[in-house]
């Protein structure tokens, strides 16, 4: 295998190491939320496990950077419609978990068909709308929306996983903004919400949501509602958050993950327990090496050659961002609890391995911003 | 490229907002968050310690805990619950309607006890058979009292909780279970205790009383028979050391059996000795004597004139058992004349006779460790007639045991002592932790004591209210009482009586204070008569178990053989 000298010397080393960084932190971050309650006791095993998912994510990495991101333009259809049948094929026979069926297994293996499918959706969308001429009308939009909305985002809430869902929806929605809509369609979209937002809410809330969605958002506006059922993540989250202070409990020294009086603390909820051990002083770190993989992200973007790779990374930035900011704020008690980890850190394989794709993608379109197209 | 920066700045802004709800979360919010942390992991948990033994004042074993175990079940678990509820209602030999009514669920509990704190047999019994998924035992220390009903009242009881009701059990229950107490424990959310300051072996500590094992059989023992006889409604008894306020024996009747407190009515748990107060009567005349001679009032030769048994103050005339013409100070007290103690009482005034009262304790706790305790009822008298009414022992409610404090005090020569319980307290190693300390009060001058023992003592001799009192062999002092009960039902006195006799023995140098009361008995009143012949039989058992000389030894040509505390035979 022949390694082009241009990129190793173009590659962004500096979006793997932030996010290499960012891993590490998780894996710690994993160490010590799964540790044995007492000094005796088994130590849980998901920080190998996460770990091992780092290198064959790593590996797929290099596969998406070796080939030239437009060949995935190419083929992005194809990748798509894996994508739906996945999703399809989850609600046939995905196993239960957590309430939802969001797993499928094959071969002793579980994953998660919508963490691959937002791979798909996204370069498929910067696929669609690269060759879309800006700005878009209505016509135009009303084309897209079966196929690129309502048919995903419609078997995503049938699984239920709201919160791809609701990020790929605001993924799809920026996306179209970013690459620009016409004065008529941006009317008819804000009079469309303002008319049918209350009816919306009504049928959203009635129709689609499951009990258990609802009581999280009852939760969210109020979690003394009942402090110990619905209301618990919350209130143990921003419990655990609260207790870091300015410099925190110290690495190993958090209590609230290790007494399992918060739970998912390893997943959802990791950014709880890096606060209690790591304090203000950590977080702010932490938010600074989010806040250059995001900058760094959008410069990519900024900086790609054509359309499709400056959409494609545009749109891996707002997933980024999206799954950023609705993780941290559902721990701190901003947004209701939607199960979406926070990217590189929260323990899950199949989100471990796509997040590198993605990052593979971007590191593959900044990578190729000098190439001429042939 | 401006969107971009506006791109940028939007990100940079939602991290700020980030920023800016941590730091509310992290700095702000800090203190109340942490405290929620830690209390929902830390908790301030209960350990029971091993309840500490009580023992008589000779060390022998009075309420001692035993290691119990509780059956229990979750309905819900059972598997066959009839045949389960078979088996184990042979085991424990319960009903079988009672145990299948614990087995069936109702779909709500999940922890029913189903026999707490099982006997030794029916625990042998519950091994023979392989009890399924929903049964399970608690061990619960059980507290058992070997002596069964004797001194339960003085005792008292557990309940099923193992918490204290009554008696030392429960005056002295921090002590008995003083090693257990607080512990910090931490728990995870499943409530699994993860760790716990440090828990040695706990057991509390233990109680040494000064109730004599021994006298306090003979003495219940007495009054039992004596219940037999009167049909009292109730009794009471309590034997004190005169010169320590050391409680030897005290019961009173109705009584339980503190192994089984259920089976007995609340009222025969009453620690009647102490809680009950009454009109005592001619015993109460104790004052009016040692405030008269005390103020040098009177000479015990000091003759009054009785006006034949009747003598009216105030428009109510008060009347003698027997008509009496002229009777010396010393004569009245034996022959208990009420007109006789009404003059010396009017010739004191109300001032020099209350201050006598309030002396002796009366209207006050005694302080005695126990629970619930009476202070009775005594005020000064603001008219003749109502002073006339005092020193007859109307008009005035007391305990039993106040009367035998006062008598005490004549007996020690002249002190009031404390009455209590407990002499001390021992750690579970046997070192004395506490000690009663011992404290008295000179109410009375030695001489007036002196005088008002001989005439005491003269009750009990021929020509006195308590002949039946005598101890054979020893000279008994004491006064009788008897007294119609006020029937608060009614707002009347009844035609029901308390009879009292309290005393002290030997005369020369007394062992033994003690009160007798009988409340509404049968076929007899005076206190003489009911009260008077149990304080001798209880006295002359007591002697003879505590190896008390006769007075009348040598004159009677007899040699007393006994030993003394080390075991040495001596002849006095």
């Amino acid at each position: 295998m022949q390694i082009d000298r241009r990129h190793v010397h173009n590659f962004d080393w500096l979006m793997l190491g932030l996010v290499l960084l960012a891993s590490f932190i998780g894996v710690l971050t994993i160490f010590s939320a799964t540790r044995p309650l007492t000094g005796a006791g088994h130590h849980s095993t998901y920080y190998i496990k996460q770990l091992a998912w780092m290198v064959i994510g790593l590996i797929g990495m290099g596969v998406v950077v070796k080939i030239d991101y437009r060949q995935f333009g190419r083929f992005a259809w194809i990748f798509y419609a894996i994508g739906l049948i996945l999703l399809v094929f989850v609600l046939g026979m995905g196993r239960m978990g957590m309430g939802a069926q969001r797993w499928i297994s094959i071969g002793g293996i579980s994953f998660q068909p919508s963490e691959i499918f937002r791979l798909a959706y996204i370069i498929v969308l910067a696929r669609y709308l690269s060759f879309l001429k800006p700005p878009i009308g209505v016509r135009a939009f009303l084309k897209m929306l079966p196929l690129l909305a309502l048919l995903p985002f419609g078997l995503l809430v049938k699984q239920p996983d709201l919160g791809t869902a609701t990020t790929m929806g605001m993924v799809f929605l920026f996306l179209c903004i970013a690459r620009g809509m016409s004065k008529k369609l941006v009317t008819a979209l804000l009079i469309f919400g303002l008319v049918s937002g209350p009816f919306l809410f009504d049928i959203v809330w009635h129709g689609f949501l499951k009990g258990y969605q609802r009581d999280r958002i009852v939760a969210f506006m109020d979690p003394q509602v009942d402090p110990a059922g619905i209301g618990y993540n919350i209130n143990q989250s921003k419990i655990a958050i609260g207790s870091g202070m300015l410099f925190g409990k110290g690495y190993l020294k958090g209590t609230q993950g290790p007494l399992r009086f918060l739970p998912e603390n390893h997943t959802d909820f990791i950014f709880s327990g890096f606060a209690e051990e790591w304090g203000f002083a950590g977080c702010m770190a932490l938010l600074l090496i989010y806040l250059a993989i995001l900058l760094r992200a959008l410069d990519t973007a900024r900086q790609a050659k054509d359309d499709f790779g400056a959409l494609l990374a545009l749109g891996l930035t707002f997933m980024f961002a999206f799954y950023f900011f609705f993780n941290i704020g559902m721990a701190m008690g901003m947004l209701p609890v939607v199960g979406i980890p926070l990217p590189f850190m929260s323990y899950g394989g199949t989100a471990v391995f796509c997040n590198y794709i993605a990052v593979g993608l971007l590191i593959n379109v900044r990578l190729r911003r000098f190439e001429l197209f042939y | 490229m401006a969107r971009s920066l506006l791109l940028s700045t939007a990100i940079a802004f939602a991290f700020f907002v980030v920023l800016v709800r941590l730091g509310e979360l992290m700095l702000l919010d800090h203190q109340e968050l942490s405290a929620k942390a830690a209390s929902q992991y830390r908790r301030e948990d209960h350990i029971e310690a091993g309840r500490g033994k009580i023992y008589d004042r000779r060390g022998r074993e009075l309420a001692v805990s035993l290691d119990a175990r509780s059956l229990y079940c979750d309905p819900a678990q059972v598997v066959s619950p009839r045949k389960v509820a078979m088996e184990l209602s042979r085991a424990i030999d319960m009903g079988y309607p009672q145990v299948a009514a614990r087995l069936a669920p109702d779909g709500k509990r999940h922890f029913v006890w189903i026999k707490r704190k099982l006997t030794e047999e029916q625990s042998d019994a519950l091994k023979g058979i392989k009890l399924g998924p929903g049964l399970g035992f608690v061990d619960e220390p059980k507290r058992y009292y070997p002596e069964g009903a004797l001194a339960s009242q003085v005792l008292g009881y557990l309940n099923m909780d193992n918490q204290a009701q009554d008696g030392v059990e429960k005056e002295y229950a921090g002590t008995l279970t003083n090693k257990g107490g607080k512990v910090v424990v931490e728990r995870d959310a499943t409530g699994k205790i993860l760790s716990q300051g440090v828990q040695l072996e706990s057991k509390g500590d233990n109680i040494v009383l000064t109730i004599d094992d021994g006298l306090q059989y003979i003495a219940e023992t007495a009054l039992d028979e004596a219940m037999q006889k009167w049909k009292a409604k109730s009794a009471s008894v309590i034997m004190m050391d005169p010169y320590t306020g050391g409680i030897l024996a005290m019961a009173s009747r109705p009584s339980y059996n503190p192994n089984d407190p259920g089976a007995s009515p609340a009222g025969s748990r009453r620690d009647r000795a102490i809680m009950d107060v009454y009109e005592p009567g001619s015993v109460f005349k104790i004052v009016m004597g040692s405030a008269a001679l005390e103020d040098g009032v009177v000479t015990p030769q000091t003759v009054f004139d009785c006006h034949g048994g009747r003598y009216t103050v105030g428009g109510r005339t008060f009347h003698d058992v027997e008509k009496n013409g002229l009777l010396t100070f010393e004569q009245i007290i034996q022959k208990s004349s009420n007109v006789g103690s009404i003059q010396v009482a009017l010739k004191l005034g109300a001032d020099r006779y209350y201050k006598y009262a309030k002396l002796f304790g009366f209207g006050h706790k005694t302080g005695v460790d126990l629970p619930s305790e009476s202070g009775g009822y005594a005020r000064k008298p603001h008219t003749d007639v109502a002073l006339a009414s005092m020193a007859i022992g109307y008009g005035v409610s007391v305990t039993p045991l106040q009367i035998v404090r006062a008598y005490s005090a004549v007996a020690n020569g002249g002190y009031l002592v404390y009455p209590h319980v407990v002499s001390r307290i021992t750690a579970p190693d046997g070192q004395v932790i506490s000690s009663f300390n011992e404290q008295s009060k000179r109410v009375l001058r030695p001489e007036t004591a002196a005088i008002l023992k001989n005439i005491f003592s003269m009750v009990t001799q021929k020509g006195g209210t308590a002949e039946e009192a005598a101890v054979n062999g020893n000279a008994v002092c004491g006064k009788t009482g008897t007294a119609r009960l006020f029937d608060p039902r009614t707002g009347r006195y009844s035609d029901k009586y308390a009879s009292t006799f309290v005393g002290f023995v030997p005369a020369r140098d007394p062992k033994i204070a003690m009160i007798v009361v009988f409340k509404a008995a049968k076929g007899a009143i005076y206190g003489g008569v009911v009260a008077g012949p149990v304080f001798s039989s209880i006295a002359e058992k007591a002697f003879a178990y505590l190896n008390v000389p006769r007075d009348d030894a040598d004159q009677s040509n007899m040699v007393y053989l006994g030993k003394d505390e080390h075991g040495a035979v001596y002849t006095p």
